[in-house]
């Protein structure tokens, strides 16, 4: 515990003084609200809905930050780690990889929870958003997006060959899945086609459990996306641990 | 006296080029080791697998009576590694770097007194990476010592620093074999292995082509001086 402590303590001020996550999980949602919320205001989500646009896009907001950290931030970070052979020290010492792991892990959580914290806040105080259906399934709903994004993010970190071919990787992922998913593009604007395509992509399908919660629609039209991502996350756990290579 | 580490017939291949062909040594509690080589002749490669950062392919390692390669755990809380290529996050401080290492140990050696001895601990606050090459040297060599250890590998211990730097670490060491400790050590000054160490392999193109004292190396070359025995029996002269 202690040695998880003093990790977590100099490996966090050390992503701090990095800055890129908090650019680009905190600062950046926290814009992207700002400016819907300047566009859409109060106004609802189509003509006759109960619920407003901004309610409609909270869901995917809070995805941004999970999305940086488990798809740019520890992917690359596991890369260059290995790559600048600061594994290899860590492998002549007593700490385990998991641990390793685990430390960053929560730091890119902490991110996360942070911005989904920050979001909700100036959502409703600004916009008076709410969350419509139940706070637990939106918490679940997040929990599960959180922890398939960060395994994907292990599992790439693991099996790039460096930091060069995992941020290529990552930003493969990133990217489309940060336009298209409904994260920053509302899915709701897309045409039915678009739609088909991008419900492929295993955010799309996180969001529209958050979506359900907080619109408050039952979560039986979430249950295919609640297997796939759970599904998706322990393929991708077993395969980075499996996979994890020091050097 | 008690063997703290024993190398036996390992080997090891990249390819069908024999890296390491059949390296046997054992050090006891308090030597100091040294495995000399030109480079490429394989000294490197045999640190990693004997700490099995690299697969051996053949042979056995036991140090401090246990197997590195399954009680890795057990073994690196006694053992001090520092490698020759520095190996740090890129905006860690020096501080930071000394904490974050002493927190991997049940009983770590008070680092803010390991730098003071190498004097760097004016540099406390620095970023590793602004400091000097002499500097970062010796801040490996003190995060090498902070898991008070038994045993220490120490891979090209004084490349980058200066002539009063060498003595300084040297009268270190010294002062810690005094105490017990055992060292492994890679050099390319050859001052600097007749000053510290006891017994020396020296290794050719993966090959043990000597295996003894510095005196007996002396003995075995029509050379009066340590440097040149060295360079006849690794045959670096003839390149």
């Amino acid at each position: 515990m202690k040695t998880f402590k003093k990790m977590l303590k100099i490996e966090g001020r050390l992503s701090i003084r990095d800055m890129n996550m908090v650019i680009f999980a905190i600062i950046m949602p926290l814009v992207v609200l700002i400016i819907m919320g300047v566009i859409y205001g109060k106004k609802p989500a189509f003509d006759g809905a109960t619920y407003t646009f901004l309610e409609q896009s909270f869901g995917a907001l809070s995805t941004i930050a999970i999305c940086a950290g488990g798809l740019m931030g520890l992917p690359i970070m596991i890369a260059d780690y290995r790559e600048r052979k600061i594994l290899k020290r860590f492998q002549v010492t007593p700490i385990s990889a998991g641990m390793i792991l685990t430390v960053h892990l929560v730091i890119y959580s902490l991110y996360s929870l942070l911005s989904v914290v920050l979001l909700w806040i100036a959502a409703r105080v600004f916009w008076g958003v709410e969350i419509r259906g139940s706070l637990g399934v939106f918490v679940l709903g997040w929990f599960l997006v959180l922890v398939s994004m960060l395994s994907i993010g292990m599992l790439v970190g693991g099996v790039a060959k460096n930091s060069k071919q995992a941020s290529v990787i990552a930003s493969v992922l990133y990217f489309p899945m940060l336009v298209f998913s409904g994260a920053t593009l509302p899915y709701e604007v897309m045409p039915g086609g678009m739609q088909k395509v991008v419900d492929v992509m295993p955010l799309t399908q996180g969001i529209k459990i958050l979506k359900a919660a907080t619109l408050g629609e039952s979560v039986g039209q979430v249950f295919v996306p609640i297997v796939i991502m759970v599904a998706l996350a322990l393929i991708c756990i077993v395969c980075s641990v499996r996979y994890f290579r020091w050097e | 006296m008690r063997e703290v580490i024993k190398v036996e017939n390992l080997s090891k291949f990249y390819g069908k080029e024999q890296a390491v062909d059949n390296l046997n040594f054992s050090v006891e509690k308090g030597k100091v080791f040294g495995l000399l080589g030109a480079n490429g002749a394989g000294k490197s490669t045999s640190i990693e697998c004997i700490l099995g950062t690299r697969k051996a392919d053949g042979g056995t390692v036991q140090i401090l009576g246990k197997n590195p390669w399954t009680d890795r755990k057990e073994i690196f809380e006694k053992v001090g590694v520092q490698f020759q290529e520095a190996n740090y996050q890129q905006e860690i401080r020096v501080n930071e770097l000394c904490e974050e290492t002493a927190a991997l140990y049940k009983e770590p050696e008070n680092w803010e007194l390991l730098l003071s001895e190498f004097g760097i601990d004016k540099k406390k606050k620095n970023a590793v990476k602004d400091l000097s090459g002499g500097e970062r040297q010796r801040l490996f060599i003190v995060l090498a010592l902070i898991p008070k250890p038994e045993l220490v590998f120490l891979d090209e211990l004084t490349t980058g620093l200066d002539a009063k730097a060498r003595r300084g670490v040297w009268k270190i060491l010294e002062r810690l074999k005094a105490k017990g400790l055992t060292i492994i050590l890679t050099s390319h000054f050859m001052d600097e292995v007749e000053a510290l160490c006891d017994t020396i392999c020296i290794l050719r193109k993966g090959k043990t082509v000597f295996y003894g004292t510095v005196k007996e190396a002396i003995q075995e070359s029509p050379y009066e001086k340590f440097e040149d025995a060295y360079l006849w029996i690794s045959g670096e002269e003839e390149e």
